[in-house]
C-alpha cells in the first residue's frame, strides 16, 4: 500500500512562554516540532506498511526549517519525503494547503492519505478539504484502522467518548486522532540515516499552481486576531500538598453545595 | 508549561555558539555529525527525558528497590520500559565504536543527551551508566574472545554491567582487598570474596545476564595496589553459542538503605559461596588498578554529570517556583499586597547563584567532554597530548568541584521553595538528597581535590596546569576586546595570575616537609581552581553574548541573562575566592598541629 502522511512544523508551544506578534504568534521567537496528530498518523501508516506491505512518504507544506520535521519522520520510519516550498505558500489557509497538497498527490499513486486531525492554527479543515478536491471518500478523527482488501474497516471517535465503525474504499483520506497507537521514539541510528538524504522539494511551478490561487492571496479566511485568553475572576489557585489541595477542594464544594 | 530538567536554549548555546561542536563534523570520524543532525538527536534525547524518564523520578525514588531474599532484587518496575526505549533507541553507547554496537558521537554532543537523560532521573540512568562503564573495560583490555562474547550485548543493553571494587576493608584504600583469584590452569581463575556499594550489582528486570568487571588479586600476588588484576565475571557463564549456561555462583546478599538513589540498588555480592565463581583476566596480572584508573576519569566525569543535572533540574524548579508563589509585599511598595516570590532581593540573590553556578558547571562538563572530541581530532601528537592533558587536570574539577557546587544549588533550590522545599511532595527534596552520593562516590572529593594536587598539578612538569591557565589567559584576552565585558575580563585575569602564584606555593610546600598542611589545603585549592574555571567559562559566555545583543528580543534576554551571571560571580563570589588563596598562601598548619585528643577533650 502506497501512504501519503502530511505533516506540519509546529511552534513547541509545550513549554515555551508565547509572544503574540499582531493578530498571530511571534514565530520568531519560537521553536518547533512535529504537529503532535501527524505524528500519530505516521507511526499508523509506518504500522499499516508493516503490516501488508508498501511505503510510507511523509509530505509538508512549509520553509526550510520544515525539513526536519520530514527527516524526524523519516529517522522515524517513513521511506520518503517531500517538501513542497515556495514563497507563495506563506500564510495559505486551510484550502490553499488543500490546494498544494492536492497538487502533490496528483504528481504520485497513492492508496490511502493519512493528515492529523488537526495543528497549530486553523479550524481542522485541510484533511477534509482535501479528500473533497481529489473526490476521495474521507473520515475524520479516526482512532482505529483494519486494513482489508481494497478498503478499511476505521474506527471514529464521536461524542461522548464512543466510537463509530466505518467501511472506506480506497484511495481516501483519513484525518487522525491522537491516542490511535503509540508513536516510536526516534534513535540516533535513524536520525544518522537520514542526515544526509536528499530531500525532492517543489515550489508552485513545479506542481502548476497558479500562485494566486495559493498563500495569503488565495485565503478566503483570514485570521482577525489571536490571544491568550485571560483569566477569569473567582479562579482561584490551590496550593499545598496533595491532601491539603484536596481538603480545601472538598470544604469549597461543601461550602457551595457540591457535596 | 515552564522548562524542567535543562535549559534547551543553554544547553544549545554551550554546543553551538561556545564549543562549535558542529565543527567536529569535518573529521572523517564525526562526519555524521553536522549541526542539524546534533540538533535532532538532541532533540529527541529531551523528549525522552521529558516524557518518559523524568515520569519516573518520583516512583523510583518512593517505591525505590527491595531485597527479596534468595538473592532476588527488586527494582521499581516503571524502570523497565525506559530501559527498553533507552536501548531501542540505541542511547546506550553513544559515543562508542559502531563496530561493537555504539554511535559514534562526539563526546561533548552525546553529554547534551546524557544531561537530560541524568537530570529526568539519574538513579535509573546509573544502570545504562554502569553498563556502559563495564563494556568500555571490556573495549579497552578485553581479548578478542572476551569482545566477541561481551562486548555488543553490553554496549546496545541486552546485558547490564557493573563494577566490584568496593570491600568492607576497602573503599578509598582499594590496595587493602581480600577478594583472591585461583589459576585453575585453564586460563580461567576461581573468585572468592565479598564486595560491596554494587551499584545494580542484581537485577532480572532490565537484563538475563549481568557482566562484573572485579578487582581481586590472583594467590601470590603482592599486597596492595600492585598485586591487584581485573577480572571478567559474569553472573551467568556464556555458552560457545552465546547462550546463558550455569549459574556463575555471583549472590546478593542484601542492599543497602540509603539517604537518595533509592532507585538504584546498591547491593552486597558474594562471590564464590560455592566455591563455583569462574572469571576471566581482563588485561594484564596486576595491572587491575592501573586499567580501572584509565576508566575512572570517564566514570568520575559521569558523576560529575550526575550531580550537575540535579542542579540544573533544582535551579529550574525554583525559578518557576519562584515566579508563581506569592508570598510577602514588595520592599518598595508594601502595601500593594503579596508578590511573587522573584522580586525579593533575597530570592534573586540565590537564584542568581544558582544560575551561574548551573551555566558555569554546564559550560566546564561540556568543555571537559570536548576535549576528548578535540583529542581524538588532533593534527598532530603535542596538540592531542594538550588535550589529553586538559582532560586529566579538569577531571578532579568536573567531578570534586561541580558536585561541590551542585549540592550547594540543591541546598538553594530548596531553600527557595521554603518549607515546601523540604517537603517530599515536592521535587527539590529528592534532587538535594539524590545529589549528595555525587560528592562520595567514584573517588571522594577529598580524594579528588588530592588527586590535583597530588598528580595532576605536577604532571608533565606542570604543563598541564600551565596549558589550562594559557586557554584561560586566551578568553581573557579575546574579553578584553569587548566592551561590557573588559572589566570583567580584567578581574578574571587577576584571579588568575593569583591561582598561578597559590598553585606554585601549594606545589612547593607539597615537596617541603610541610606536605601534610599542603595536603588540608588540597581542597581549598580544588575550590579555588574551580572557582577560577566557572569564571572563566562564565566570562567567555558573557563575551559571545555581549557580541550578539540587538538582534532578537527573545535572544537578548538569554544573552543579557548570561552577562548578568557573569557580573554576578566574577564580582560577588571571586573576591571570596580570592580571600580562600590568600588563606592558602599564609599556609597555617592549624590542621595539622591540633592534637587528635583536642577535636572532643
Amino acid at each position: 500500500m502506497e501512504i501519503l502522511v502530511c505533516v506540519k512544523n509546529v511552534p513547541d508551544t509545550g513549554e515555551e512562554e508565547i509572544e503574540l506578534d499582531g493578530n498571530d504568534l511571534d514565530y520568531d521567537e519560537l521553536t518547533y516540532v512535529v504537529n503532535e496528530w501527524d505524528n500519530y498518523a505516521v507511526e499508523e501508516a509506518i504500522q499499516i506498511a508493516d503490516k501488508v506491505g508498501g511505503n510510507v512518504t511523509v509530505i509538508t507544506v512549509g520553509n526550510e526549517d520544515a525539513d526536519e520535521v520530514l527527516r524526524r519522520e523519516m529517522a522515524m520510519g517513513a521511506g520518503n519525503a517531500i517538501h513542497l516550498e515556495d514563497e507563495a505558500f506563506e500564510k495559505s489557509d486551510a484550502k490553499g494547503v488543500a490546494t498544494i497538497l492536492k497538487a502533490a498527490v496528483d504528481k504520485g499513486k497513492y492508496d490511502l492519505i493519512l493528515t492529523g486531525a488537526q495543528a497549530d492554527a486553523g479550524y481542522g479543515a485541510v484533511g477534509g478539504m482535501l479528500a473533497a478536491m481529489l473526490d476521495y471518500p474521507y473520515a475524520s478523527l479516526v482512532n482505529k484502522i483494519e486494513v482489508g482488501s481494497g478498503k478499511l474497516t476505521v474506527g471514529r471517535e464521536i461524542e461522548g467518548g464512543n466510537t463509530e465503525m466505518n467501511e472506506i474504499e480506497l484511495p481516501c483520506v483519513l484525518s487522525i486522532q491522537t491516542g490511535i497507537n503509540e508513536p516510536r521514539y526516534v534513535g540516533i541510528k535513524g536520525i544518522k540515516q537520514v542526515s544526509g538524504v536528499d530531500i525532492p522539494k517543489f515550489a508552485a511551478s513545479d506542481l502548476g499552481l497558479d500562485e494566486s490561487s495559493v498563500g495569503e492571496e488565495g485565503a478566503i479566511v483570514k485570521r482577525q486576531d489571536y490571544f491568550i485568553p485571560e483569566a477569569g475572576e473567582g479562579a482561584e489557585m490551590l496550593e499545598g500538598s496533595d491532601d491539603e489541595i484536596i481538603a480545601k477542594l472538598i470544604e469549597i464544594l461543601k461550602a457551595n453545595g457540591g457535596l | 508549561m515552564a522548562q524542567i530538567i535543562s535549559e534547551k536554549r543553554d544547553v544549545e548555546f554551550v554546543l553551538h555558539e561556545q564549543l562549535e561542536v558542529g565543527d567536529f563534523s569535518k573529521f572523517e570520524k564525526f562526519s555524521a555529525f553536522n549541526k542539524k543532525t546534533i540538533d535532532m538527536i538532541i532533540k529527541e534525547a529531551r523528549k525522552l527525558a521529558v516524557d518518559e524518564i523524568y515520569p519516573t523520578v518520583k516512583e523510583g525514588d518512593e517505591v525505590g528497590c527491595t531485597f527479596e531474599g534468595n538473592g532476588v532484587v527488586k527494582i521499581p518496575e516503571s524502570f523497565v520500559r525506559v530501559y527498553n526505549l533507552l536501548k531501542d533507541g540505541e542511547w546506550t553507547a553513544m559515543t562508542e565504536d559502531p563496530e561493537w554496537g555504539g554511535q559514534g558521537m562526539p563526546k561533548s554532543v552525546a553529554l547534551a543527551a546524557s544531561e537530560y537523560f541524568n537530570g529526568a532521573n539519574f538513579p535509573l540512568m546509573m544502570y545504562p551508566g554502569l553498563t556502559h562503564g563495564c563494556g568500555k573495560l571490556i573495549e579497552s583490555f578485553g581479548t578478542e574472545e572476551q569482545k566477541a562474547v561481551y562486548l555488543k550485548k553490553v554496549y546496545t543493553g541486552e546485558w547490564c554491567g557493573t563494577m566490584l571494587l568496593t570491600e568492607p576493608g576497602a573503599g578509598s584504600d582499594v590496595g587493602a582487598l581480600e577478594t583472591v583469584a585461583i589459576p585453575q590452569g585453564d586460563g580461567t581463575y576461581k573468585i572468592k570474596g565479598q564486595k560491596i556499594f554494587i551499584s545494580g550489582g542484581e537485577q532480572t528486570q532490565l537484563s538475563d545476564n549481568i557482566i562484573h568487571p572485579v578487582l581481586a588479586r590472583i594467590e601470590g600476588a603482592p599486597a596492595g595496589t600492585k598485586g591487584i588484576s581485573l577480572f571478567l565475571v559474569p553472573k551467568y557463564r556464556v555458552n560457545k553459542d552465546g547462550s546463558l549456561g550455569e549459574f556463575n555462583d555471583v549472590t546478593c546478599t542484601g542492599i543497602e538503605h540509603k539517604m537518595g538513589i533509592h532507585g538504584n540498588c546498591t547491593c552486597t555480592l558474594s562471590l564464590g559461596e560455592k566455591d563455583n565463581c569462574i572469571g576471566t583476566l581482563l588485561g594484564e596480572e596486576n595491572k587491575g588498578m592501573a586499567h580501572m584508573f584509565l576508566m575512572m576519569n570517564e566514570a568520575r566525569q559521569l558523576v560529575g554529570l550526575q550531580g550537575f543535572a540535579c542542579a540544573s533540574a533544582s535551579y529550574l524548579n525554583a525559578v518557576n517556583y519562584a515566579k508563581e508563589r506569592v508570598q510577602g509585599a514588595d520592599l518598595t511598595n508594601p502595601k500593594a499586597g503579596g508578590v511573587a516570590i522573584i522580586n525579593h532581593p533575597d530570592v534573586r540573590r540565590q537564584l542568581l547563584i544558582m544560575k551561574s553556578y548551573v551555566e558555569a558547571m554546564r559550560s566546564i562538563l561540556y568543555y571537559l567532554a570536548m576535549c576528548y572530541d578535540k583529542a581524538e581530532t588532533a593534527e598532530n601528537e603535542d596538540e592531542k597530548a594538550m588535550w589529553e592533558g586538559l582532560a586529566e587536570i579538569l577531571t578532579p574539577i568536573g567531578k570534586g568541584y561541580v558536585t561541590d557546587k551542585a549540592f550547594e544549588v540543591c541546598s538553594h533550590g530548596m531553600q527557595v521553595y521554603g518549607g515546601y522545599g523540604f517537603i517530599e511532595e515536592y521535587p527539590q527534596a529528592q534532587l538535594l538528597r539524590d545529589c549528595r552520593i555525587t560528592m562520595i562516590y567514584e573517588g571522594t572529593n577529598g580524594i579528588q581535590a588530592m588527586d590535583l594536587l597530588g598528580r595532576k598539578l605536577g604532571m608533565k612538569k606542570g604543563k598541564l596546569f600551565m596549558d589550562l591557565s594559557a586557554q584561560i589567559a586566551k578568553t581573557i584576552g579575546e574579553a578584553k576586546k569587548v566592551d561590557g565585558v573588559a572589566d570583567l575580563a580584567g578581574k578574571v585575569e587577576t584571579v588568575l595570575n593569583k591561582l598561578g602564584e597559590v598553585a606554585m606555593h601549594l606545589g612547593k610546600t607539597a615537596m617541603s616537609e610541610k606536605v601534610k598542611t599542603a595536603f588540608a589545603f588540597a581542597h581549598p585549592f580544588m575550590e579555588a581552581t574551580g572557582d577560577v574555571c566557572a569564571a572563566w567559562m562564565l566570562l567567555w559566555r558573557a563575551t559571545i553574548a555581549q557580541q550578539n545583543l540587538g538582534k532578537k528580543k527573545k535572544e537578548d534576554i538569554f544573552y543579557n541573562g548570561l552577562i548578568k551571571s557573569a557580573q554576578y560571580f566574577i564580582n560577588s563570589v571571586l573576591p571570596v575566592t580570592m580571600g580562600k588563596m590568600q588563606a592558602i598562601l599564609d599556609n597555617d598548619s592549624a590542621t595539622v598541629e591540633i592534637d587528635e585528643a583536642s577535636f572532643v577533650s
